[in-house]
């Protein structure tokens, strides 16, 4: 008897079990119902760290932080040129050289405080103090006092004091809503740079705790970060003190963080419960062979430059311009690229994006076509490659690049005979910083804001045998201060657009291939745009349709 | 019984700091070869000496041991033991805690296991026991044979198959049956939802423990089969207690010693299965944790998370052998 009572009660727990599953209903956070807020729902990857504007480098967090900050500029979503958005006016001295930015009255932080000169004071101090150690302070470099607020080091790389001060001297609070910028040298693109995630003012209440601050952002956007599951889902919901005019009508945005970024979410965005993805590549054919998803499809060319540089720095046939421009001759871009990857790419032959970013312009690169009788010449006259040898092919661990890099290895090996082998490298950006490679390796180049210095500038190495390429003109570099120095900003794109003709002339590196954006969008969606500079879909221009 | 436990404790702690000492060489060293991670934090940026030195010392990469290969950095290791005994985990290389890392972590990994756990015991003692007591039959052979297909078929192929074929139409299917506010679209959700953890590990949860379960399977069989031959056996059915009693208490009970023993040693396996697990479906687990952290040269993370895991599998282990105790009173640890 008793045995029949407890499997009785046994049954009887299983059923109430199974019945508790089935008929009650979940929490629905993500706002299914007609009534319920209005939520965009999309994606970002797993391995985002922090929402401080000053530390901020990857696709991720500056797509969320465009949201939740309001910068002094804003980049048209055509042409990527910027235009003042908290700014009131943005205005240089006659050499360039001192800037005064003006900023627009009565802005809020999401907590009260108020947006003005000491707001963005307070936050490039803190980024441009070396001793904070944060991913933007570079862009600090350009602000007179820099270098005082940097640590010294040893030889051996160790720190041996603190930086002296904590403050920019090159920041002048004129009244608060005045400040005064004095560089350390004429930059006519400064104004271009204030939109970059880096130059976002913060709160002081942010600043108090910035460990907070890093989670749990105090933006002056219009959305307000309410809940960060970090490595999970990051939610933000529509902030209701926003005065400013670039806001969406939905009410929230919901992203769910994938360990293996974009192509992982591709299962739940046909599941409908995301609305912007891009599949996998074993996808990609049947996404596009799906007449109702090419209609919710939006691409554009991206901003990030993919290129081969090479050890400037130890002996070989590299250094031989010739050489060079064999190898670039050698590269089937079209062919590679329209066969791998999904045809995710564009060929490059210009080391600035053409139409992306001012002063970006195609065909500027003589020797990126694919030429394998003048590739053959170019190789005899630098004298040939030496018999026996192997040419060395580095670049990170990445499987979609080794395979682009094998192609372009079989490429060169096929046109011009040289026998290579890829040194896949999973430290490849510290070795290469090191210059700890000896024949050609991968570059790549993702722009920090939209003007043509912004990839020629860091081919600046300062002596000969410096750098990534060990490569170094007293020409390009002269060009380039001649640029900076310039009294309009449209002089400065151009001069800076002939010192890209010295680097196509002198061709340290060679283009390989354009970035592409891409993504697909759901039934509800409409009005997405992809960001030219960024690639990323232009949360604020999205309009998301109810019901 | 007390002294045991005491004794297999302190050889775990033993174990422990063996397994500890080994990672923290391991990954120094990978750091010394490989050169410092902090280069990784500016990707193709080109960072100057004084931004490499500010980001090594906020990430506590600036020890100058890490700079000398085959120096076995001791200080930071005895130093990082200092921290474990005052509960202090420390932080990965980007500041974040080890210790929130594995709280948002260890739950969703431990609620995969529960599920694996069920579906090997279930899958396991049933069908097991189903083929021991009809042995010879098609049954018997069927289940033998599914068995080795399961062994036969990779847990990644069956997620695979799983989240890009089966998941979605199944995901539309339960939401217009059941409506979106309802359960059954959550199970078949193609990716884990951190706002409803339990309802979308369970289909991943099943898999995995369904790809782990042929082992059980053939376990249970072996034992069962032993137990109904044995002279314990015979001795209760000639008795004449029921059928029903000497299965339960005699067959399966004697037959549960291997399977427990197989579920510590499976345990340590699972991890392995659950990175790919948690990768596919996109759990934030231990396993996924781990595999990144390794990747990244992570050396914080690393070792924080093996500890735990390392002194979980020691436990896990000692509870095994607890349970064989329970199970069989023939084993005492006096």
């Amino acid at each position: 008897m008793a045995q029949i009572t407890t499997r009785i009660t046994a049954t009887a727990g299983v059923a109430a079990v199974a019945l508790t599953l089935a008929s009650c209903s979940p929490s629905d956070t993500e706002g299914g119902g007609d009534d319920g807020p209005v939520t965009l729902e999309t994606w970002i990857s797993q391995d985002m760290e922090t929402l401080f504007p000053g530390d901020a480098g990857s696709y991720d967090n500056i797509s969320v932080l465009d949201v939740v900050y309001d910068g002094l500029v804003r980049y048209d979503p055509e042409t990527t040129e910027p235009y003042n958005y908290v700014a009131e006016s943005i205005e240089p001295d006659e050499e360039n050289t001192v800037w005064t930015i003006t900023i627009k009255p009565d802005l809020e932080f999401q907590n009260g405080e108020p947006v003005d000169a000491e707001a963005f004071a307070r936050s490039w101090n803190y980024t441009a103090d070396g001793d904070n150690g944060l991913y933007s302070n570079y862009f600090f470099g350009i602000i007179e006092g820099y270098d005082e607020m940097q640590p010294t080091t040893d030889d051996e790389g160790n720190i041996t004091a603190e930086g002296a001060t904590d403050e920019l001297s090159g920041l002048e609070i004129l009244d608060p809503l005045t400040l005064q910028v004095t560089l350390t040298s004429p930059f006519a693109g400064f104004a271009t740079m204030l939109g970059y995630t880096g130059f976002f003012p913060v709160a002081q209440e942010c600043l108090d705790d910035v460990e907070a601050c890093a989670t749990q952002p105090i933006g002056n956007g219009p959305f307000q970060v309410t809940e960060w599951q970090q490595s999970q889902e990051l939610t933000a919901e529509r902030w209701d003190g926003y005065t400013l005019d670039e806001t969406p009508d939905y009410d929230a945005i919901h992203w769910t963080e994938y360990a293996t970024g974009e192509t992982s979410s591709w299962a739940d965005f046909k599941a409908g419960d995301l609305d912007l993805s891009f599949p996998p590549t074993a996808e990609v054919e049947s996404a596009r062979n799906d007449p109702e998803l090419a209609e919710r499809y939006v691409e554009r060319p991206g901003a990030a430059l993919t290129y081969l540089g090479f050890s400037g720095y130890t002996d070989g046939p590299w250094n031989d311009i010739e050489f060079r421009k064999a190898i670039s001759m050698a590269i089937d871009r079209e062919g590679i690229i329209s066969s791998l990857g999904s045809g995710q790419a564009t060929p490059a032959d210009s080391w600035v994006v053409p139409g992306g970013v001012p002063g970006g312009e195609a065909g500027t690169c003589e020797w990126c076509v694919f030429d394998p009788e003048a590739a053959r010449d170019a190789l005899e006259r630098a004298g040939g490659w030496p018999e026996g040898e192997k040419l060395q092919i580095s670049l990170g661990d990445d499987d979609a690049e080794v395979e682009y890099f094998t192609a372009i290895g079989n490429s060169v090996e096929e046109v011009l005979g040289i026998p290579y082998e890829l040194n896949i490298d999973p430290d490849f950006f510290t070795t290469r910083a090191e210059q700890g490679y000896d024949g050609m390796f991968r570059n790549n180049w993702f722009p920090d804001y939209p003007l043509n210095e912004n990839y020629l500038s860091f081919y600046a190495s300062g002596e000969p045998g410096a750098g990534h390429w060990g490569w170094y003109s007293e020409e390009f570099e002269a060009k380039l201060d001649e640029a900076a120095a310039a009294p309009s900003l449209d002089e400065s794109v151009a001069l800076y657009q002939e010192a890209e003709a010295i680097l196509a002339e002198e061709f340290p590196t060679i283009p390989f291939r354009w970035g592409f954006s891409s993504t697909y969008y759901s039934e509800r969606l409409d009005n997405v745009i992809l960001n030219p500079f960024s690639g990323a879909p232009i949360l604020r221009e999205i309009e998301v349709s109810v019901g | 019984m007390g002294r045991y436990i005491a004794r297999r404790v302190l050889q775990a702690v033993g174990t422990l700091l063996l397994v500890m000492l080994l990672l923290h060489l391991l990954t120094t060293v990978a750091i010394q070869l490989n050169g410092n991670p902090a280069q990784a934090f500016f990707g193709d940026k080109v960072a100057s000496p004084t931004q490499l030195a500010a980001v090594e010392q906020r990430f506590n990469l600036d020890d100058p041991c890490f700079d000398q290969v085959g120096n076995p950095c001791l200080g930071p290791f005895v130093e990082r033991l200092g921290q474990y005994a005052r509960g202090d985990f420390g932080t990965n290389l980007r500041g974040r805690e080890v210790s929130d890392i594995v709280a948002a972590a260890a739950p969703n990994t431990l609620r995969l296991f529960c599920v694996v756990l069920i579906t090997w015991l279930a899958l396991g003692m049933v069908l097991g026991s189903v083929a021991a007591r009809r042995r010879g039959s098609t049954g018997d052979h069927g289940i033998r044979l599914t068995s080795v297909l399961i062994d036969a078929f990779p847990v990644f192929v069956l997620l695979i198959v799983y989240r890009y074929v089966v998941a979605v139409p199944l995901h539309r299917w339960a939401e217009e049956t059941f409506g979106e506010d309802s359960w059954p679209p959550y199970w078949f959700k193609p990716s884990f939802d951190a706002d409803h953890p339990w309802a979308t590990v369970v289909v991943p949860g099943i898999l995995l423990g369904l790809a782990g379960s042929a082992a059980f399977i053939r376990l249970v069989r072996a034992g069962q089969l032993e137990a109904y031959q044995g002279d314990h056996v015979r001795a209760a059915r000639s008795k004449g207690l029921a059928e029903r009693h000497v299965v339960v208490h005699h067959v399966v009970r004697n037959s549960s010693v291997p399977v427990v023993t197989a579920v510590g040693l499976t345990f340590a396996e699972a991890l392995g299965g659950a990175v790919i697990t948690e990768g596919l479906m996109n759990i934030y687990g231990m396993g996924g944790v781990l595999w990144e952290a390794v990747r990244n040269d992570d050396v914080g993370l690393v070792l924080g998370i093996v500890t735990l895991l390392a002194a979980v599998t020691v436990v896990v282990m000692i509870v095994v052998d607890i349970a064989y105790a329970v199970l069989d009173p023939r084993i005492r640890y006096d």
